[in-house]
């Protein structure tokens, strides 16, 4: 069942500056989805259009079987959850649980006990809840945000550049997080690496739709990430080089981390050594070359003996 | 001001609410405080005998002194109204003579110490919720607190382009002479409102994005409590033993 269903869509600002340009995509319901495109593609317009913030735009957006107008914007934004680029922006109350409670006060929702808890619960921050948010970090602060949105209870979660900022580890913790989170997701983000962890399948957006496909078809797709802007992820590269040296990179996960973690375990599995003489300037695949894996504690180990 | 400074709240919005939880006023019902406080400070202003003017003063003085607000705070705050006071002040002295002129300032001042305790003893959201309960419109409150949000973003957008002038070595427009530095200044001012102005629109559909109409409304509300009547009844007291005085009814 689609949730989110977006056709034709275009939005220009008043200066003339064309933000969005025929766009149509759709989003099932459970479905996890990246727009993925550099900075001043139109993503966190897409987002902040389709909570009912970019008004009038030409198109039709429809959101849980409703067609998105003006009329009905207040009311289809309870179904939607935005997190913001920045969470400075959005947290808004003296403390981390009663800003938390914010969204469902207004809302007139039930239980909002019970809604702080889990929304608190869900990001992992219930030792937080009487702590005053703008003394948190800036990792806390984006979980905090989220939890706010949480606790309101979204069908769709609309999420603006979720890792930007974010140190290693929050982004990490964070990007686990998303993973776990089973919730429809539209994820605006030029973090390809995270997306590739999180989403089942990605939109490349340049003001129009330049791709779409699965993580791993993005990944493989080194020139076209090239054409519209974006820096080829490092998992990007490493598949290009192996597939040049003929292995199977269908069989690796999408994130360089899984994907390390799979060719060190193929590596200890088959117990040899490998060479792998990686040169970015290797345009033909060598079929001839088997992969050779150089097991450098072996070698010490030998070297010892 | 680097080191105070963080991402979207300033150093000073995080001082303005730090006494609240150190001060035993930060328990009492903000309604309770809002009441006894306005109270006091209506009779204060009523009073014209220069004795009473006196003991209205010396009721404030022993109030900042007990709220268990640094005197540091409080002095610094009451600075920031001398000018204002100082007006009304030194128009009264110049028109009426010295001892009307003194009356005017401890007047002033018996009614600005109390108000600078309770909004230092107070946090500013339960401040504003507090005259929402006291029924005060909801357009007033909610505009309030906005106010007070957008006030902090200004302050922060002012205190981010500052620290960029002066990573880039500029040292200017301290005199009034040098137009350069001026020039500077002032097209700084107008990137600090551009700037706000953007953060402003994000900040307020992240408050429409979670529900908000125009209505701030408060989760645990506070009880008035026993802390709070016995506040009430010790302003109370003192301002009617004062305006019973003013009026004649004692004395």
């Amino acid at each position: 069942m689609k949730i989110l269903e977006v056709k034709d869509l275009s939005f220009g600002y008043e200066d003339g500056t064309v933000a969005l340009k025929d766009l149509t995509f759709s989003v099932e319901q459970g479905e996890k989805v990246a727009i993925i495109g550099p900075n001043g593609a139109g993503k966190s317009t897409l987002l902040h259009l389709l909570a009912g913030f970019r008004m009038p735009f030409s198109g039709l957006a429809v959101v849980d079987g409703e067609t998105l107008a003006d009329d009905n914007a207040a009311r289809l934004r309870r179904k939607l959850g935005l997190l913001f680029q920045d969470p400075d922006d959005q947290i808004f109350m003296p403390t981390v649980e009663e800003d938390v409670a914010f969204g469902p006060i207004n809302l007139k929702m039930d239980d909002i006990d019970g809604r702080v808890a889990r929304g608190l619960k869900s990001v992992g921050i219930e030792h937080l809840a009487k702590k005053r948010p703008h003394r948190l970090s800036y990792g806390m602060k984006k979980r905090v945000a989220l939890a706010g949105i949480m606790a309101m209870d979204p069908k769709i979660l609309l999420l603006d550049e979720p890792t930007s900022g974010l140190d290693p580890r929050s982004r990490s913790e964070l990007v686990r997080l998303l993973k776990q989170m089973d919730r429809t997701m539209l994820i605006a983000t030029h973090d390809l690496e995270a997306a590739a962890e999180i989403v089942d399948r990605a939109i490349v957006l340049n003001v129009s739709l330049m791709m779409r496909g699965t993580m791993r078809d993005l990944v493989m797709a080194h020139e076209d990430l090239e054409k519209v802007g974006l820096e080829v992820p490092p998992v990007s590269k490493l598949f290009k080089v192996l597939d040049t040296m003929g292995y199977a990179v269908d069989s690796l996960p999408v994130s360089m981390d899984q994907a390390v973690a799979e060719l060190t375990k193929v590596i200890d599995r088959e117990g040899r050594h490998v060479h792998a003489h990686i040169h970015e300037h290797i345009h033909e695949r060598p079929n001839h070359l088997p992969l050779h894996a150089h097991n450098h504690r072996d070698k010490r180990k030998s070297a010892g003996k | 001001m680097i080191v105070g400074h963080t991402r979207g709240s300033s150093f000073r919005a995080r001082q303005l609410d730090e006494h609240s939880r150190s001060s035993w006023l930060g328990r009492i019902d903000p309604r309770a405080k809002l009441i006894g406080v306005l109270c006091f400070i209506a009779v204060a202003a009523l009073l014209t005998k220069p004795d009473l003017v006196i003991a209205a003063l010396a009721c404030s003085i022993i109030f900042a002194s007990i709220s268990k607000i640094p005197l540091r705070h409080i002095a610094r705050a009451y600075a920031a109204t001398l000018p204002f006071i100082l007006l009304a002040s030194v128009s009264v002295f110049l028109f009426t003579g010295w001892e009307n002129g003194a009356t005017m300032l401890a007047r002033t001042s018996s009614c600005t110490l109390p108000l600078i305790v309770l909004v230092s003893g107070t946090e500013t959201f339960e401040l504003f919720s507090g005259l929402r309960r006291l029924h005060v419109p909801a357009l007033l409150t909610s505009l309030l607190m906005l106010a007070h949000r957008y006030v902090f973003l200004l302050s922060d957008e002012l205190s981010r382009m500052t620290v960029a002038r002066k990573a880039r070595g500029f040292s200017g427009g301290k005199s009034l002479l040098d137009r350069y530095g001026l020039r500077v200044i002032s097209n700084t001012a107008g990137m600090v409102l551009v700037r706000a102005s953007d953060r402003a629109d994000r900040v307020f559909e992240g408050l429409r994005s979670r529900g908000f109409d125009t209505e701030m409304y408060v989760w645990r509300e506070s009880r008035f409590g026993r802390s709070g009547v016995s506040f009430v009844v010790c302003f109370a007291a003192a301002s009617a033993f004062l305006i019973s005085f003013q009026l004649g009814v004692i004395g």
